[in-house]
């Protein structure tokens, strides 16, 4: 029916398919709608696209934004917006707005200006995606431009200092939160039980704060406070993209539950190991009663009864 | 300013009350205002007339330098000075005048969301109209802005000016795009607006909030402002529960204040002709 169509965006890592949070977007934009995306990872190679990343190629047609790529989708059939009412449709387009301008300063900040973010996680993790020699110099450029974003749409004229705008930057960013959260309430999905395209922009900037460990995390200790919002990023991640992580085995779930009994089972038999090795430790003669108490704590609360009445 | 400054400046905010001779401070409105500063200006005086606190709108060439963030219009009330719609809304808040305390906490999300759509893209259309299309810059920017000022002073502010404004439509991925592209965009807000606006006579039913105050601003001068091509307006004239909006706000609200010493908003926008 359709071409094939093909992304390539940047790979993921803790946990998701992708740090980018436009690619983000546009994958999780993808699994909703149902549209048949092979995703190319950026890897190692040179034969990665030059331009803006994610990159939609379909037979002769190069796409490059979210947005555009988006449309693209919806006029290939691929709508996940079809039952919204023209109110939600106008909705959207309003949070997306408040995403962009109060959420994404913080989310490029920490990510990329933040000095201690920047060198120990986000600059090792993009350089080796990339090919050297670029590796040394990409990596730096995107910083440059994340900066630049900042200070020109919060910076005021005519020093464009960065201390001033920070504390501003990540108040937003909080308010942002608080006011997502508040919307979203206890329903599974923005507009009730299915997922539209302001879900996968939501995800698409929401999972990277919520699962990248970063050294300095303020953003991401205040995205755990508020608990609809990381059961909104864990649900669509289990739903929608342990397909893929789990090889294409079409009842995901059950494989989830077949990790989980032999998951089960491995604890089980370490944990027969230990008592055993307690047993045998217990009746060996040349061991002091000093030993036994630092196994009675290293060991789990079952190991723990037996031992206490040889405890000194 | 730091979040101590800010709490301290909320507190003493607090204690006076709204005086007579506020004051408002925008550039000249005849010869030197803008599009996007006027719709700005225009909000932040629409929200003051809602909210029923009297100010008087003073012009002055320099605005822009005299405030504190650059941007206008900005206001001064007693000891202090604040900027831009969103910190004029909370500063009149602090004082206990407030337009949006009967909404609920969605309903709040809700309209700060609208009010990042307009910021986003009607506000960033406007400056991307003005500054970054090469036959209004020509016309009508380039000779408006620097008017109060002699050569050179007037050419060198206004490129400084557009060099700043086009480094930002870079940062944020606009300078790519073509003006209809922008005039698409446009089109897209304000239909955006008039779906949730629908048939009330305001976005949150029966009494005005800041977003009104905003909607208006922005609405309003896109409507009233002769460009080169009447392109921008038509857009938003495909919308008629806008237009009426925009016309029931005006009524209500500035056309009772005739013996101002500023002439009603409307008036002076009728008169006012763009082009040279």
């Amino acid at each position: 029916m359709a071409a094939p169509m093909e992304l390539s965006c940047w790979g993921g890592d803790w946990g998701l398919p992708s740090l980018h949070p436009e690619s983000l977007t546009v994958m999780a934009y993808a699994k909703f709608s149902g549209a048949p995306l092979t995703v190319n990872t950026i890897n190692n190679s040179w034969r990665a696209p030059k331009g803006d990343v994610p990159v939609l190629i379909s037979e002769d047609i190069v796409i490059s934004q979210p947005a555009k790529i988006l449309n693209f989708l919806r006029k290939q059939k691929y709508n996940a917006d079809y039952e919204l009412s023209a109110k939600q449709g106008a909705d959207t387009l309003a949070y997306i707005a408040l995403l962009e301008e109060k959420l994404l300063p913080a989310l490029l900040h920490t990510f990329w200006v933040e000095a201690e973010n920047y060198c120990s996680v986000t600059k090792p993790w993009f350089a080796s995606r990339i090919a050297f020699p670029l590796s040394l110099y990409l990596p730096g450029r995107m910083s440059r431009e994340a900066l630049n974003r900042i200070l020109l749409t919060r910076g005021g004229p005519p020093l464009y200092s960065l201390t001033e705008v920070e504390a501003q930057i990540y108040r937003d960013a909080k308010e942002c939160l608080n006011l997502l959260s508040k919307r979203l309430g206890t329903s599974q999905f923005f507009f009730g039980d299915t997922p539209t395209t302001l879900d996968a922009f939501v995800f698409g900037f929401l999972a990277p704060i919520y699962k990248v460990c970063f050294p300095r995390v303020q953003l991401q200790e205040h995205l755990k406070q508020l608990p609809n919002l990381c059961r909104f990023c864990d649900d669509i991640l289990t739903c929608y993209f342990r397909l893929t992580v789990l090889g294409h085995s079409p009842a995901g779930q059950d494989t989830a539950d077949a990790n989980l009994q032999k998951l089960t089972q491995l604890v089980n038999k370490e944990s027969n190991l230990i008592e055993k090795m307690d047993d045998n430790l217990r009746k060996s003669p040349q061991h002091p009663p000093r030993k036994l108490t630092t196994l009675k704590l290293a060991a789990g609360g079952e190991e723990s009864s037996p031992l206490n009445r040889l405890s000194p | 300013m730091s979040l101590v400054a800010e709490a301290f400046v909320t507190q003493l905010a607090a204690t006076e009350p709204w005086p007579e001779n506020a004051a408002l401070y925008q550039q000249l409105k005849e010869e030197q205002i803008l599009l996007s500063d006027n719709a700005s200006s225009l909000a932040v005086q629409a929200f003051l007339q809602m909210c029923n606190l009297p100010v008087r709108v003073v012009c002055r060439a320099n605005a822009e330098y005299m405030s504190p963030s650059g941007k206008v219009p900005f206001i001064h009330v007693g000891n202090q000075v604040v900027s831009e719609l969103g910190p004029i809304v909370q500063f009149v808040k602090a004082k206990g005048h407030s337009l949006s305390d009967g909404l609920d906490e969605v309903q709040k999300a809700e309209m700060k969301a609208y009010m990042e759509l307009v910021n986003n893209m009607l506000l960033t259309a406007e400056l991307y109209l003005q500054w970054c299309d090469d036959v209004t810059v020509e016309e009508i920017t380039h000779p408006r802005y620097g008017s109060p000022y002699p050569w050179p002073l007037n050419r060198i502010l206004s490129y400084q000016k557009q060099w700043e404004v086009r480094r930002k439509m870079k940062a944020i991925g606009w300078a790519g795009k073509t003006l209809e592209q922008v005039l698409e965009d446009v089109d897209q807000c304000c239909q955006a607006l008039s779906q949730r606006l629908g048939t009330q006579p305001y976005f949150f039913n029966k009494q005005p909030t800041e977003l009104d105050a905003l909607v208006f601003g922005h609405l309003f001068t896109i409507l009233t402002t002769q460009l080169t091509t009447d392109e921008l307006s038509e857009k938003v004239k495909n919308y008629s529960n806008l237009t009426a909006f925009c016309r029931r706000i005006e009524q209500q609200y500035f056309e009772g204040h005739d013996k101002d010493s500023s002439t009603t908003v409307a008036a002076r926008s009728a008169k006012r002709s763009l082009l040279r």
